[in-house]
């Protein structure tokens, strides 16, 4: 029942756009509730799977809801709330802070025409757009996720490159629509790739039990892996990963991530790069167990460690020469992607590393996006060089987006300290020390280069024409409160945390 | 019986993969939908081929399906796009024809040694089109990343999901129902997105050359 509930508010929600036109700011306030309510049903999935009173998914199911997917569709919703709660439409002041429950305070102070003054209307056509593929990109990576099929998986992440597609350009410029061209291109033929990989894997299992109605589950094809052919599963496997890697954003395969990132509206970004990377990276981890059972798992491991080191190298390079503040985030997220592709690969305390490092990305990574997008409108610019003074001009922003780089870059007390330290101890642990320094080496260069970059960014004059000063207002405390998320994860890693990652690596790694 | 099955079988690939190769030599963009909709018919005629000698009915609606949408809906699309563009011509590939076709038939040669143990443990009598198919997977890629028309990646993009249905279809007899119905709509979406991409990058740019298509670097 509750995963009706899962997928069908983000359906709602996009009907409700759909359908009334002309724009209204009730439609967004109920894309925000419904996203809410959504997230309230994963966070019971999760309770549920925790407590072990869910049934296991049969073989005919439609729907799979264990450990892992529950963990993915929490992180999922999470980033869509408070995506949506940060999007256009529904008013917002000067710093752009959404006027949720405006009406109320309307009629607390009779008295606000500045605040009146104050606002800039979003244009009704954009915010339209928005929350109609906002609340259709939540419900593909949620079905993603959840659906039991792998070919159904499949048509899920296919359908989120296009509706994310149209998202990237919000205003029109010959940068976007050169990202959202690329994005769309390359993501489209990876994601094919995918398919061919999924079909050559079906065409195996037909060879070997026949024609059966369900035997692209999860369940059906895990059980039969090991009568798979070896030979015919790495071929397979090699597709996958180059496919579903594609959209994972993994190198060499991740061209089109820094411009998709970087030109989308922040709040669409937020989405991309905390949450739909690690779907991409979920499809992988699942066909790895499949694979695993059939060949022995050191061919997937090498495979993974060759592209994660690949990604992380890329990555942490690219940080070094980057100019701007958006793609300096979009190559991170290649680094951190690399990054949990080494640790699936590194056994199982490696495949509770990655994991948690793929909630604790989702959570700083779509932070840091969104609070780029509150600096990008107070300076008008993306350029490094042309943000200065920070701290001075927007009190509230500067720190937080300092709380999400320090993050990123892996310093306590923050999450993904613990599992970067984690994916460390887990190379050491399966004699892979090289792996570990070489990780560290990497690891350290893009330390350097982001801090270099901050610390540009966060102090020095404040450039003139730019208003200094900042209201306190829900986009601020929505934010404040991924950075406290960040913070528990980081020093007591809440044990319902722990206790999900565990279940979910029993799916995995058997 | 079977003999005939395996020859229609990669009489058919073959020609898929043919058409794929036309559009490495020639230049017009009207050539280039004409050479997909035969692509396209063809597969429709080798599923209904699979379904008759596989006794599968089911692939019969397939076949039909396929002919509605890729044989005459996408060429529909695809033609009424290039009338409002005026004449589109691949003047200069960033690969030249007869590289291109060189490098077409060292990628086929690839697929036949790819699908070896593939051929190998397939008892199926379709087994001899899977090297076919997974040859013009990889010339479909090869066409998407050496041509420059924005137009002619969008047919690349067509042929390698054409090329992915032929595998499906000679590697497994077609894949269930409800996966079928989902690629189907996908592929058609994704398609719709892509021809307004198209439209928007002519609109931008005044141009289809994805070679201007240059300002996001590092």
């Amino acid at each position: 029942m509750t995963i009706i509930l899962l997928w069908a508010s983000p359906a709602v929600a996009t009907a409700l756009a759909i359908l009334v036109r002309p724009y209204r700011r009730s439609v967004g306030e109920a894309s925000v509730g419904l996203a809410a309510l959504s997230l309230l049903a994963s966070l019971w999935l999760a309770a549920q799977a925790l407590s072990g009173t869910v049934t296991p998914a049969t073989a005919t199911d439609v729907s799979r809801v264990d450990s892992l997917s529950a963990l993915l569709a929490v992180c999922i919703t999470f980033v869509s709330l408070v995506a949506s709660a940060l999007g256009p439409g529904l008013g917002a002041d000067r710093d752009g802070n959404p006027i949720l429950f405006r009406r109320l305070r309307l009629a607390r102070s009779a008295a606000a025409p500045e605040l009146e003054a104050a606002d800039d209307e979003d244009d009704p056509a954009q915010s339209r757009r928005f929350r109609i593929f906002q609340n259709a990109f939540a419900l593909t990576m949620i079905v993603a996720v959840t659906a039991n099929n792998v070919a159904l998986m499949w048509v899920a992440i296919e359908a989120t490159t296009i509706v994310s597609a149209i998202a990237i350009p919000f205003e029109r410029s010959k940068a976007s629509v050169e990202a959202s061209w690329k994005y769309l291109l390359i993501c489209s033929v990876g994601i094919a790739l995918a398919f061919a990989g999924t079909v050559l894997a079906y065409s195996d299992f037909v060879s070997t039990a026949g024609h059966l109605p369900d035997a692209l589950n999860w369940n059906i094809l895990r059980n039969a892996a090991p009568s798979l052919h070896p030979e015919l599963m790495k071929l397979a496997f090699a597709f996958i990963v180059i496919g579903y890697g594609t959209k994972a954003g993994l190198a060499p395969m991740h061209t089109w991530l820094p411009d998709a990132h970087s030109e989308a509206p922040a709040t669409v970004s937020a989405m991309m790069s905390g949450v739909l990377l690690a779907v991409g990276m979920y499809a992988i981890a699942r066909w790895k167990a499949v694979v695993d059972a059939a060949v022995a798992p050191a061919f997937t491991n090498a495979l993974l460690i060759t592209i994660g080191l690949l990604s992380v190298a890329i990555g942490a390079f690219s940080l070094v020469i980057q100019r701007h503040y958006k793609r300096m985030l979009a190559y991170s997220s290649v680094e951190h992607m690399g990054l949990v592709s080494i640790g699936l690969a590194l056994g199982p305390l490696g495949t509770f590393a990655a994991l948690l490092h793929l909630v604790n990305h989702a959570v700083a990574k779509s932070m840091s996006f969104l609070l780029a997008g509150r600096i990008l409108r107070r300076y008008d610019t993306t350029e490094l060089a042309r943000v200065s003074g920070l701290l001075a001009a927007m009190p509230w922003t500067g720190p937080l987006f300092a709380a999400g780089i320090l993050t990123l870059v892996g310093l306590p007390p923050f999450g993904i300290f613990i599992s970067e330290f984690l994916l460390l101890k887990a190379a050491v642990m399966t004699d892979h020390v090289w792996i570990a320094a070489a990780v560290l080496v990497l690891l350290l260069t893009a330390f350097i280069s982001l801090v270099h970059h901050l610390n540009g960014m966060l102090y020095g004059p404040v450039p003139a024409g730019v208003r200094i000063g900042e209201s306190r207002g829900w986009a601020v405390m929505a934010l404040g409160g991924c950075a406290i998320v960040l913070l528990v994860l980081g020093l007591l890693l809440p044990p319902p945390v722990a206790a999900l990652l565990d279940r979910s690596i029993v799916e995995l790694v058997r | 019986m079977d003999g005939l099955f395996s020859q229609l079988v990669v009489l058919g690939s073959s020609g898929m993969l043919l058409t794929a190769i036309i559009i490495l030599w020639r230049r017009g963009v009207p050539a280039y939908i004409s050479a997909y909709r035969w692509q396209s018919w063809l597969l429709a005629a080798l599923t209904a081929c699979v379904g008759y000698f596989g006794s599968d009915a089911g692939l019969y609606g397939g076949a039909i399906a396929l002919v509605l949408l890729k044989g005459l809906g996408i060429p529909y699309l695809l033609r009424s796009m290039e009338r409002r563009f005026g004449a589109q011509h691949e003047l200069r590939p960033y690969v030249n024809t007869e590289t291109s076709l060189l490098a077409a038939g060292v990628l086929v040669l690839f697929a036949y040694a790819l699908a070896r143990p593939w051929m190998a443990v397939s008892a199926l009598p379709t087994r001899a089109g899977l090297p076919l198919a997974m040859g013009l997977l990889f010339v479909s890629l090869f066409i998407i990343v050496s041509r420059k028309k924005a137009i002619t990646q969008v047919i690349g993009f067509l042929m390698l999901e054409n090329a992915i249905a032929l595998l499906a279809v000679v590697g497994t007899y077609g894949v269930p129902l409800l996966v079928e119905f989902g690629v189907f709509l996908d592929a058609l979406m994704g398609f719709l997105v892509m021809q307004i991409f198209v439209y928007q990058i002519h609109e931008t740019f005044d141009t289809m050359d994805v070679e201007q298509l240059t300002r996001l670097k590092h």
